[in-house]
């Protein structure tokens, strides 16, 4: 439905986004991942036609939208990291303006308002001015706002920041329902692992402007499979431990945590028994050994040797 | 556009701080500035003045007419059959005793009074503040002014006035004498082509307005300036609070959204045009009109000149609207919202001063005055100005011609300085 093909931003010297290659199919979740300025929102600027591409293009179910963005735009949905909203208006009235602008129907537009009102929890608040909204509120209508004309793609950059989880599971399922129920393609960004996990069929992994790895989850986190990912439970914390740990050649990540470490190794018959060994060296003790599933954070540590909020 | 509209008059309204601003604001400065000046600019002040003119003769005024008559006659540059003709002007109207009888006129004596003395005694007077001016007429003044008109030698003339301090009273009689010198010597040089001028024409002072004699005309007051000259300054400000609502939609966002629909950008831009257009023009309306309905200030006018105030108002509106589009698209260029906000604040108050919203624009250089008279607040409050004295409906039609001119080219203007997309700081 929608594919970017070598996707290029660049802002006087600095390139922002480099090659960028995803493709959308109808109907599907889609998340983009990546630590604060990895390129996301820029990505999503230039898909959305905001911003037009250094080079590369932008293809809307094959033809080029990038000279001419009408048609994108007619399907497209997009919400801001930002909370778009006139503050001193009310939510009706932001809602009434952004359908028209989107140029829905007269006839259809009060009824498309306080249906999404309705879907995004916010029909009995309908008059009052942005301004009194609390975060998770003010999000819901920049979303609303997004959703008047019935988009086909929706594109949200990082919708939940900075609100409370309440509000951040309502969003969720919002957009899940949208997903499932109404057939709305999502492109979701966000570096909260665990809502991309939650939503998106396919992930796209960005970092430096560039994608680093791209498939659904499971391929993604095929990637791990030749490793184990293990907490150690530690009686004290020891730089010196973390330190020797790292030196044994299977090791690819030790992170600390807050009562032990974290560590990513290739698979060894001989691990346990060698942190053992270095723990006894140290009179460290081992309270306790847990082997996990690796997560798609694990995999964005292991593609990259940070994690996504570094 | 009518979105746009709509959306910005209700952002507007929303803002009771700016709409306090906007319309209560001139409406107190009329009333304050129209109280405390009133005493100060009362139109039948110059009957109150009092003020003292030491007169220092020391021209030869008949002898140097005999030497000038003897001039004429072996000139050549005087046809003969004009020889007389001239002797007979100058005979008619001597220079310095022409100045003479008019600073002891009956218009001027009762708030002008003159005394010749000596040059000493003319300064110890002003330095002891019992006379507000001295007016030195040199030796040879007569004859140098009379040679330089007629027979084209040497160079004009001048009289010496100095005061100890520059003050109004100072400036109104220096004015006086100017006027009337300016006078006298357009009828010397009239007078030598065959034609006449007559004496009578000069204007005087009166309080910091001016009195001209036509049966049909109508004074102009403080407090009318006032609300005039206020009235047009807060206008032209609403520019830049239309203008300035872009970069607020631009650092919240909300300028984003709009681009990502498919409604054309000059809808935006046209929308905060009309916007601008609606504001001002109820913006001085309601100035206008609140500073009748507080002070009088058009009491017993005519549904003609209310009519001809609703036309030049709009007309001005329209102008200041063209200047909101150019400062909308500007805004949109400059990445700094607070940036673009200064630099239109300072080409307003650039405008407002010399088109004499602050002081009055006859302090002004004329060469000054001139510009201020091609910023559509000069030219707004010049025509009221007039209109507020005349009633000529033919004086508007040329200046609204010219501020509709300025309107069309500012909105060109700004349509080919919208930002097309990409281009958005």
């Amino acid at each position: 439905m929608i594919e970017t093909i070598k996707l290029r931003k660049d802002f006087k010297e600095k390139t922002v986004v480099e090659d960028v290659d995803l493709y959308l199919d109808k109907g599907e979740s889609v998340g983009l991942l990546g630590p604060n300025g990895a390129g996301k929102s820029t990505t999503i600027s230039m898909i959305s036609s905001l911003l037009k591409p250094t080079s590369g293009d932008v293809k809307l179910n094959g033809e080029s939208v990038v000279k001419h963005p009408s048609e994108l735009r007619k399907v497209l949905g997009v919400v801001p990291q930002e909370i778009a909203l006139y503050q001193e208006l009310t939510a009706y009235e932001n809602l009434k303006f952004f359908g028209r602008i989107y140029r829905v129907p007269k006839d259809k537009l009060e009824t498309r308002i306080q249906t999404t009102l309705k879907l995004v929890g916010l029909k009995d608040r309908q008059k009052d001015r942005i301004k009194t909204f609390s975060g998770g509120m003010k999000r819901r209508i920049n979303i609303a706002s997004a959703l008047l004309h019935h988009p086909k793609v929706l594109i949200l950059d990082e919708p939940t920041v900075g609100i409370d989880p309440q509000s951040r599971n309502y969003i969720l399922e919002m957009i899940r329902q949208l997903n499932e129920q109404s057939g709305t393609t999502i492109l979701y960004t966000s570096h909260y692992m665990e809502e991309v996990e939650q939503l998106c069929d396919r992930v796209y992994i960005m970092d430096h402007g560039k994608v680093i790895a791209s498939g659904s989850q499971s391929e993604l986190l095929s990637i791990l499979s030749n490793e184990d990912t293990m907490r150690v439970q530690l009686n004290q914390m020891s730089h010196s431990l973390v330190k020797a740990i790292q030196e044994i050649d299977v090791i690819r990540q030790v992170e600390e945590t807050g009562d032990g470490i974290k560590i990513i190794a290739k698979k060894s018959t001989n691990l346990i028994s060698n942190l053992v060994k270095l723990a006894d060296q140290q009179n460290i003790k081992i309270l306790n050994f847990q082997m996990e599933n690796p997560s798609l954070e694990d995999v964005f540590l292991h593609l990259t040797g940070r994690t996504l909020r570094d | 556009m009518l979105t746009f509209l709509m959306k910005d008059l209700l952002l507007f309204w929303r803002d009771r701080k700016e709409v306090l601003t906007v319309i209560l604001l001139p409406l107190v400065l009329v009333v304050v500035l129209s109280i405390s000046m009133a005493g100060l600019f009362d139109e039948n002040q110059s009957d109150n003045y009092d003020l003292a003119l030491s007169l220092v003769m020391e021209d030869h005024q008949s002898k140097a007419i005999e030497e000038f008559k003897a001039s004429v006659h072996q000139s050549d540059r005087i046809p003969d059959n004009g020889k007389q003709e001239v002797i007979a002007g100058v005979e008619e109207h001597p220079p310095v005793e022409s100045l003479m009888d008019f600073l002891t006129s009956p218009e001027l004596e009762n708030w002008l009074t003159v005394e010749t003395m000596s040059k000493g005694e003319a300064k110890e007077r002003i330095e002891n503040g019992e006379s507000n001016a001295m007016l030195l007429i040199p030796e040879g003044y007569t004859a140098q002014l009379l040679k330089n008109i007629y027979l084209d030698q040497g160079t004009a003339p001048s009289l010496q006035f100095s005061a100890k301090e520059t003050a109004v009273e100072v400036d109104m009689i220096h004015d006086v004498i100017d006027g009337f010198l300016e006078q006298l010597n357009l009828q010397y040089v009239v007078s030598m082509s065959g034609g006449e001028v007559s004496m009578n024409q000069v204007e005087h002072p009166e309080g910091g307005t001016e009195v001209v004699d036509n049966d049909h005309s109508f004074s102009l007051t403080m407090d009318q300036y006032f609300a005039l000259s206020i009235g047009a300054l807060f206008v032209l400000f609403m520019a830049s609070t239309v203008a300035s609502r872009t970069g607020i939609e631009k650092r919240e966002h909300t300028f984003n959204r709009i681009a990502l629909t498919n409604t054309p950008g000059l809808h935006f831009l046209f929308g905060k045009t009309c916007a601008t257009f609606v504001l001002s023009l109820l913006q001085i309306l309601l100035i206008f009109i609140g500073s009748h309905l507080i002070l009088g200030v058009f009491s017993e006018r005519s549904f003609t000149f209310w009519m001809g105030m609703i036309f030049m108002a709009s007309v001005y509106a329209l102008a200041i609207a063209g200047l909101s589009s150019i400062m909308t698209s500007v805004s949109l260029r400059l990445k700094n919202p607070d940036a673009a906000d200064g630099i239109f604040m300072t080409i307003l108050m650039v405008f407002g001063t010399i088109g004499g919203n602050f002081i009055p624009i006859y302090v002004l250089p004329n060469w000054l005055q001139q510009i201020g008279e091609w910023t559509p607040n000069g030219l707004t409050l010049a025509i009221l100005i007039e209109w507020l004295q005349f009633e000529d409906v033919s004086t508007l039609w040329l200046p609204a011609i010219r501020l509709l001119g300025l309107t069309l080219i500012a909105i060109g203007v700004s349509t080919m300085l919208y930002p097309r997309r990409g281009e958005i700081s």
